[in-house]
C-alpha cells in the first residue's frame, strides 16, 4: 500500500517543442512512496516526453515540479541519482551483457562486490544467465529488452520510471517481471510506468493517469477509471429451452425499450435458439428485472452473466469523450494550445 | 571508493568501447606510416628537402603530432556511437552532468592521443635516434598534442550533435581527417617552391603548427615561433571545446540513423 508521503508532484507542468506547441501540458500529479503509477494514451499522447520531462532529459516551458524534494529544474544530479529510467529507446554498451551489467553498476558507482551479486540476481531473475557472455545486439527483441530493465536494477534508487519496458515480451517474462515490480513497490519503490498494454496496467498499477493529446484526461485507479467510464457492458442469458418466436420478440422490444442494443446470435450455433446477449450502460440493473421478466412467463433461465467492466473499454470511453470535446473546442485537432479537451488540465494528484 | 564522475565515464569510454581491433588499427596505421613511408621515401627524397636529417626522421614528428586526430577521431566516434545507441540519454539520465560526459570524452581523447605518442615515440627510435628533448621541449610536445587532441575532440563532438545520420557524420569525419592531414606539414615541408596559395591553407591547419613545433622540439630548435604555434593550439582548443559545450546544451536527444 503507498505511503501518503508524495515523492513526485508536479503542478501545471508543460513542454512546448516550438511556442505554443505544446507536447505536454497543464500536467497536475503526484506520486507517493511504494505507489505504481500507469501513463496510458494513445501514441503520441505526451506518454514519453512526460518521462523525459520528470528525468530532466527535457526542461519544462512552464509549471513546477519538485521530485524527492527537488526542484526539476534545479535539481540535476540530486535529483538524478535517486531515478532508474528505462527509456523506449535500446540503450546499450558494445560489451557483453555481464559486463553491460556490472559496468552500468560501475558508472552508477555500486561497489564491485555488491554489482556482481547483483548481476547474478539480475541474470537469473531476468533469465538472461544463457546470454550472459553475448553482445546485447545478438539477443532476441524480447530478451534485449529484459536486459534494459535488468541493467536500470543494478543499482538502488526511489522512483523508477519505465517507459514501455514490456515491449516484445512474452506472456511469462512479462508476468514475472510485473510481478518483481510490484514487489518491489511493496517495498517502498514508487515507480511510473507507460504501457499499450491494458490489463498490465491493470495489474500492477495502484493508479492511472490517462493521457490524450498532450493533457491528463483522468487520474483514478483501475477500478474507479473502469467504474466511471466503463460504459455499456454486455449480457449474455442462457435459458433452459428455446425462446418462442414471439417471446423472444417481446423481449427484444422491453430491452430495446430499457436503453439495451441486442446482440445478434450467433447462427451457426445451435444453442442460439436458447441464448440472448444484449449490451447496456445499466446491465447489473437488468438483470434482475430479465429474472422476473423470465420468472413471470414460467421460463427457466440456466444462466445469466455480464462480462466484467475492461479496463480497454473504459480507455476507449475516455478517449473518445475527450475526442468529442476537443472536435467542439477547436475546429482543428492537434497538440496545439487551445485545441484540446476542455476541463482535461485539473488538478489531479 | 567512488571515483569521481569524470573519471568513472572515462573508464567506461575505454571498458565498453575500445574493443583492441579498434585500438590496433588507430595505433598500428601510423606506425605503418612511419615503417613504410618512412623507409621507402628516405630512399627518393633528398635529406637536402626535410631540413637534413632522413625522411623517416622528418615523418617520425609529424606522425607524432597525428595522434592528436587519433584521439579526436576516437572521442568523436565514441559520442557518436553513444549518441546512435541511446547511451547519451542513458548517461544523461543518471548522476551525471552533461559538462562531466563532455570532459569524460576529452579526458578520453587525451589519454588516447598521449599513448599514441609514447608508441609513435617508440616505434620511431630506429629512424631518429634518441630525440634531443629537452624538458620544455618535452612539455611542447605533450601540450601541444594534447591541445590539438581537444580541438580536434571539440569539432568532432560539435558535428555529432549537429547530424542525424551516420552517413553524414563518418563521411565528413573521414572527409576532414585526410584533408587535415594533406594540408598539414606531417608528410613535406613548407619550403619556399611550395605554391602560396597552398602554403596559406597549409598555416591555417592547426596540425601544421603542431607538425612543426613537435619537429622543433624533436631537434632542440624551439624558438618563438612554436610558442606562437602553442597559443595558436591553445585558442583553437578553447573555442571548439566552447561550441561543445555549447551544442552540448542544446543538443536535440532524439532518435539518430
Amino acid at each position: 500500500m503507498p505511503s501518503a508521503e508524495l515523492v513526485l508532484e508536479t503542478n501545471d507542468l508543460g513542454y512546448a517543442y516550438r511556442p505554443g506547441q505544446f507536447a505536454i501540458r497543464h500536467l497536475s500529479v503526484g506520486l507517493r512512496k511504494g505507489e505504481v503509477l500507469g501513463l496510458l494514451g494513445r501514441n503520441g499522447a505526451g506518454k514519453t516526453t512526460t518521462v523525459r520531462l520528470l528525468t530532466t532529459l527535457l526542461p519544462p516551458t512552464e509549471g513546477t515540479a519538485t521530485v524527492l524534494g527537488h526542484d526539476l529544474r534545479t535539481g540535476g544530479r540530486a535529483l538524478r541519482q535517486h531515478l532508474g529510467v528505462v527509456l523506449q529507446s535500446e540503450s546499450l554498451d558494445f560489451v557483453s551483457v555481464e559486463r553491460n551489467l556490472t559496468l552500468y553498476a560501475f558508472l552508477w558507482g555500486v561497489p564491485r562486490e555488491v554489482a556482481k551479486g547483483r548481476a547474478e540476481e539480475m541474470l537469473e531473475l531476468f533469465e538472461l544467465g544463457h546470454a550472459r557472455q553475448r553482445k546485447p545486439w545478438a539477443l532476441s527483441g524480447g530478451e534485449r529488452r529484459r536486459f534494459q530493465v535488468a541493467r536500470e536494477l543494478m543499482h538502488d534508487m526511489s522512483i523508477l520510471f519505465l517507459d514501455e519496458p514490456t515491449v516484445g515480451l512474452d506472456a511469462i517474462a512479462r508476468r514475472r517481471i510485473l510481478r518483481y515490480l510490484k514487489d518491489r513497490a511493496r517495498s517502498g519503490l514508487s515507480i511510473v510506468f507507460t504501457t499499450h498494454i491494458l490489463h498490465e496496467a491493470d495489474m500492477l498499477c495502484d493508479r492511472i493517469a490517462v493521457l490524450h493529446l498532450g493533457r491528463a484526461i483522468a487520474l483514478d485507479t483501475s477500478e474507479g477509471l473502469k467504474a466511471k467510464y466503463g460504459g455499456a457492458r454486455e449480457v449474455l442469458a442462457v435459458f433452459a429451452a428455446p425462446l418462442p418466436a414471439e417471446l423472444r420478440a417481446q423481449l427484444a422490444g422491453e430491452l430495446v425499450e430499457r436503453g439495451a442494443t441486442l446482440l445478434a446470435p450467433s447462427e451457426e450455433l445451435e444453442s442460439a435458439a436458447t441464448r440472448v446477449a444484449f449490451r447496456s450502460a445499466e446491465a447489473e440493473s437488468l438483470l434482475p428485472w430479465l429474472s422476473q421478466w423470465a420468472h413471470a412467463r414460467h421460463l427457466e433461465v440456466d444462466r445469466m452473466s455480464v462480462e466484467a467492466a475492461s479496463l480497454e473499454s473504459a480507455f476507449l470511453g475516455m478517449i473518445g469523450e475527450a475526442d468529442d470535446g476537443s472536435a467542439e473546442s477547436s475546429p482543428v485537432p492537434g497538440r496545439v494550445e487551445g485545441a484540446l479537451a476542455p476541463g482535461g488540465g485539473g488538478r489531479l494528484t | 571508493m567512488k571515483l569521481p564522475p569524470v573519471l568513472r565515464l572515462v573508464v567506461r569510454n575505454f571498458a565498453s568501447n575500445l574493443d583492441p581491433l579498434t585500438v590496433v588499427i588507430r595505433f598500428g596505421q601510423p606506425a605503418v606510416t612511419i615503417i613504410v613511408l618512412g623507409t621507402m621515401f628516405s630512399t627518393i627524397i633528398s635529406s637536402a628537402v626535410t631540413g637534413g636529417s632522413s625522411y623517416a626522421a622528418f615523418l617520425v614528428p609529424g606522425m607524432v603530432a597525428f595522434q592528436m586526430i587519433t584521439g579526436g577521431v576516437v572521442s568523436g566516434n565514441l559520442f557518436w556511437l553513444d549518441r546512435r545507441w541511446s547511451m547519451v540519454e542513458q548517461v544523461f539520465s543518471g548522476p551525471f552532468l552533461r559538462s562531466e560526459y563532455l570532459g569524460g570524452l576529452v579526458l578520453t581523447s587525451l589519454l588516447f592521443s598521449l599513448v599514441g605518442v609514447g608508441i609513435m615515440m617508440v616505434v620511431g627510435l630506429p629512424f631518429t635516434g634518441l630525440p634531443g628533448l629537452t624538458p620544455e621541449g618535452a612539455a611542447l610536445v605533450l601540450l601541444t598534442v594534447a591541445l590539438g587532441s581537444i580541438f580536434f575532440a571539440g569539432l568532432l563532438i560539435t558535428l555529432g550533435t549537429r547530424l542525424r545520420s551516420a552517413n553524414a557524420y563518418f563521411s565528413i569525419q573521414s572527409f576532414l581527417q585526410l584533408f587535415v592531414i594533406f594540408l598539414s606539414t606531417v608528410y613535406y615541408p613548407v619550403t619556399s617552391r611550395t605554391p602560396r596559395a597552398l602554403a596559406l591553407v597549409f598555416y591555417a591547419n592547426p596540425l601544421t603548427y603542431a607538425a612543426n613545433s613537435i619537429r622543433d622540439a624533436f631537434g632542440g630548435t624551439l624558438g618563438i615561433s612554436d610558442l606562437q604555434g602553442l597559443g595558436i593550439l591553445a585558442l583553437l582548443a578553447t573555442a571548439a571545446f566552447l561550441a561543445a559545450a555549447w551544442a552540448f546544451r542544446s543538443m536535440d536527444l532524439g532518435p539518430i540513423q
